[in-house]
């Protein structure tokens, strides 16, 4: 048991631990609260597998903007004076067996695999390396996330604008 | 890596889209009179871009290092969409008036569904099908809610964005699986190695992710209780795209897996699923579209159905099936688009005249309609000599090919129910008496719309050999 | 990295796995949108994991790429959720039934 394994086990309790309460809560307002440990975690093995960038990223997109996001959702959609932001849930036990079976079988094949690949370098910093192949083998992929962006933000606006009476 | 001009040059279509849609953005911020403007900026752009395509079906090539083939079979897909598209921008220079959302927003995002649509046909690279799949989507999902005051409308695009979403998980799931098998994320050195691959489960099982979550995006059976909600609820142009060039661009992916078996010597290791999936959704749709009282309803469950035979090909793994899906889905688009438009013009405010009833007597008001929509009627139902009848044909021929006839027997039981229904609503208008009175408002642009799909399905049934050598010629 | 290759995809599969849970036991559309969220970043915690254990950093693009579309998917969906709220003042997708689901 050296520090990484220490590591990796500390973020995959918090990840996974988490990311079971945000489905099983009943209140809205505790999930998005425990989905910001999921992406803390997440982030955490990103950075101990070398990809200290996407990280970064995650902490910035998910917690900064996509988190915030769902919160002003919840807010919006629940009025805070009478406070009834809980929800139900339907189907359990079928829904439950059915995905049990299912991460059984990805479990299973997973471990069946011989994982040829030995451990990689750890890079100093990746944030060159994924620039450089960003805009030279992917600028065409890169160039459709902007128009992607861009329909997002025309889209949201429009359906979430007010209409004039 | 430096692109010259030649590169840009072939993937024009590509270009003036995406120039297209920030042209029309910018129309539509500046300009009082858009929503005037834009439907003819846009149908300027799919006619070049189809029409672009078609005539440079020869130059096949892959451009920006492995990333987008133009020419070729992705020509052929996108003349379907730009095509398409520029019918149904036609259908709702009226239509989006009553639908009380006319708005440049409207055209600015099926522009953008198309060019998602055309890179997802033409990707050779996994991450380049996602964000094509992406680009699409995201816009059918604001599409489908454009009218946001309307509570159908609401719903239809909350349905249709949290299975989208759900779908695209899987979908990435299985890419990062693919990937991480394979190491590689090029299409064609996947298909390939495809046969080295597939002796790994881990690559089945992510591929079998991929494979479900377009499954959704093609509305075929276990995956299909979005359909009926969502396009009931969704404008009817608005559907008519969604239904049409959204399923030829979810099927132009699959298409990918059918030609890794055809390469490597027939593995056909999903042909089990996939027929069945078509058997289910061929029966389920025609059987549940005979209990539909509501129009586009019907369609809905006639789209499952139609998934379902153009899945018979995916099962057979030949390359008659090829070829034959992709006739089918030319076949498809024309005659549900002409079908989607006639209902756009009968459709009154707030979803008034979708009904089967309200097309009863039409052929007395309005002959031309009532004929048109039953040459759509025919065509879909597959009664020869029309597109529709082709496109089943070579499909059932390709798996009787692949010793699948029982799957083709069950394609034929099911087209012969299926005929049930679509004839009902010609017998509705040719031989029922109107009970109410209609005040029929035929838009001058939206007959021009149904008629030249008319065209289209005529043409493509009387000489299917002039589609299926075009296929031909590319697929090979 | 000490750490196996299987111990992180079995961490992604158990992930994904609970995503897929939610978006099948939840009700509220928004705790839908979390559960998919959860989905898409075991995909990317997979992606990443196979682009370090292999040396190659495309995996970690396509990470950045799904982030992208996630936080695009997000604000979409939330103004969906919005626009419903306006009309029908609920997002339980149960009490949203115009149509039969």
């Amino acid at each position: 048991m050296n520090i990484y394994d220490i590591i990796f086990y500390l973020f995959a309790i918090v990840t996974l631990v988490s990311a079971a309460f945000v489905v099983s809560t009943k209140n809205i307002v505790h999930a998005a609260f425990f989905l910001i440990f999921t992406f803390f975690g997440v982030a955490g093995l990103y950075i101990l597998l070398g990809a200290d960038f996407i990280g970064v990223v995650q902490i910035l997109v998910y917690v900064g903007g996509i988190l915030i996001l769902l919160l002003f959702g919840v807010m919006l959609t629940n009025k805070i004076t009478n406070v009834e932001i809980r929800s139900g849930t339907t189907q359990i036990v079928p829904a439950l067996i059915g995905v049990g079976l299912f991460a059984g079988i990805l479990v299973l094949t997973m471990v069946s695999t011989e994982w040829k690949s030995a451990p990689g370098e750890i890079p100093f910093t990746t944030a060159y390396s994924l620039g450089k192949v960003l805009l030279t083998d992917f600028v065409l992929i890169f160039e459709l996330l902007g128009i992607l962006l861009l329909i997002a933000l025309i889209g949201a606006a429009s359906i979430a604008r007010r209409e004039k009476e | 890596m430096p692109q010259n001009s030649q590169e840009i040059l072939l993937m024009l279509p590509h270009v003036v889209i995406g120039v297209g849609i920030v042209i029309s953005l910018l129309i539509e911020m500046y300009s009082k009179k858009s929503e005037t403007i834009l439907p003819w900026i846009s149908l300027f752009v799919f006619v070049f871009a189809g029409v672009h395509s078609i005539i440079n079906i020869s130059a096949n090539q892959i451009l920006f290092g492995g990333m987008l083939e133009v020419g070729g079979k992705p020509a052929i897909f996108n003349f379907i969409f730009n095509i398409g598209a520029a019918l149904l921008i036609l259908n709702s220079i009226d239509y989006i008036k009553k639908y009380e959302s006319n708005h440049g927003e409207y055209y600015i995002l099926i522009q953008s569904a198309i060019l998602g649509m055309m890179v997802m046909a033409g990707s050779k690279d996994i991450f380049m099908i996602f964000i094509g799949l992406e680009l699409m989507s995201i816009a059918f999902y604001v599409l489908a809610g454009i009218n946001k005051k309307k509570s159908s409308s609401n719903e239809a695009a909350l349905k249709y964005f949290l299975l989208g979403a759900f779908a695209t998980g899987f979908i990435v799931y299985g890419i990062a699986l693919i990937y991480g098998v394979s190491s590689t994320t090029s299409v064609d050195s996947i298909i390939q190695n495809f046969s080295t691959f597939t002796q790994n489960i881990l690559f089945i099982v992510g591929l079998l992710l991929f494979i479900i979550g377009f499954s959704f995006k093609i509305a075929a059976f276990p995956f299909h209780m979005w359909v009926p909600d969502v396009y009931q609820g969704s404008a009817t142009t608005v559907t008519g795209l969604m239904s049409t060039t959204g399923k030829t661009a979810a099927f132009s992916v699959l298409l990918i897996i059918l030609s890794a078996s055809l390469i490597n010597y027939n593995i056909d290791i999903f042909a089990p699923y996939f027929a069945v999936i078509a058997t289910l959704s061929m029966l389920y749709g025609s059987i549940v579209a005979i209990a539909q009282k509501n129009l586009k309803r019907m369609l809905a469950y006639s789209s499952i159905s139609h998934a379902g035979y153009m899945a018979i090909g995916l099962a057979a793994a030949n390359s008659e099936a090829f070829s034959g899906i992709i006739f089918y889905l030319a076949a498809y688009t024309f005659m549900n688009i002409g079908a989607f438009g006639i209902i756009s013009i009968i459709e009154k405010q707030n979803d008034a005249n979708t009904d089967l009833t309200a097309y009863a007597g039409l052929a007395s008001k309005s002959p031309i309609l009532a004929a048109f929509m039953s040459l759509f009627m025919f065509a879909l139902a597959g009664i020869p000599p029309l597109a529709g009848f082709f496109g089943k044909y070579y499909v059932f021929i390709s798996a009787i090919e692949a010793d699948l006839t029982w799957l083709a027997v069950v394609g034929v039981f099911s087209s012969v129910i299926s005929v049930y229904f679509y004839l009902r609503l010609v017998v509705y208008m040719y031989f029922k008496e109107s009970e109410k009175d209609i005040d029929l408002h035929i838009d001058k642009y939206s007959l021009l719309s149904v008629v030249v799909s008319g065209i289209l399905v005529i043409y493509f049934g009387i000489s299917p050999d002039s589609l299926l050598n075009l296929i031909l010629s590319v697929v090979n | 990295m000490q750490v196996p290759i299987e111990y992180y995809l079995i961490l992604s599969a158990f992930m994904f796995s609970v995503g897929v849970a939610g978006v099948l036991i939840r009700r509220n559309a928004i705790i839908i949108l979390m559960s998919i969220e959860l989905m898409l970043n075991s995909a990317n915690l997979a992606l990443i994991t196979f682009s370090s254990f292999m040396g190659n950093s495309i995996g970690q693009i396509f990470a950045f790429f799904v982030m992208t579309v996630a936080a695009a998917e997000a604000a979409i969906g939330l103004a969906i959720v919005i626009a419903i709220f306006r009309n029908k003042l609920t997002v339980n997708i149960d009490q949203i039934n115009l149509f039969k689901w």
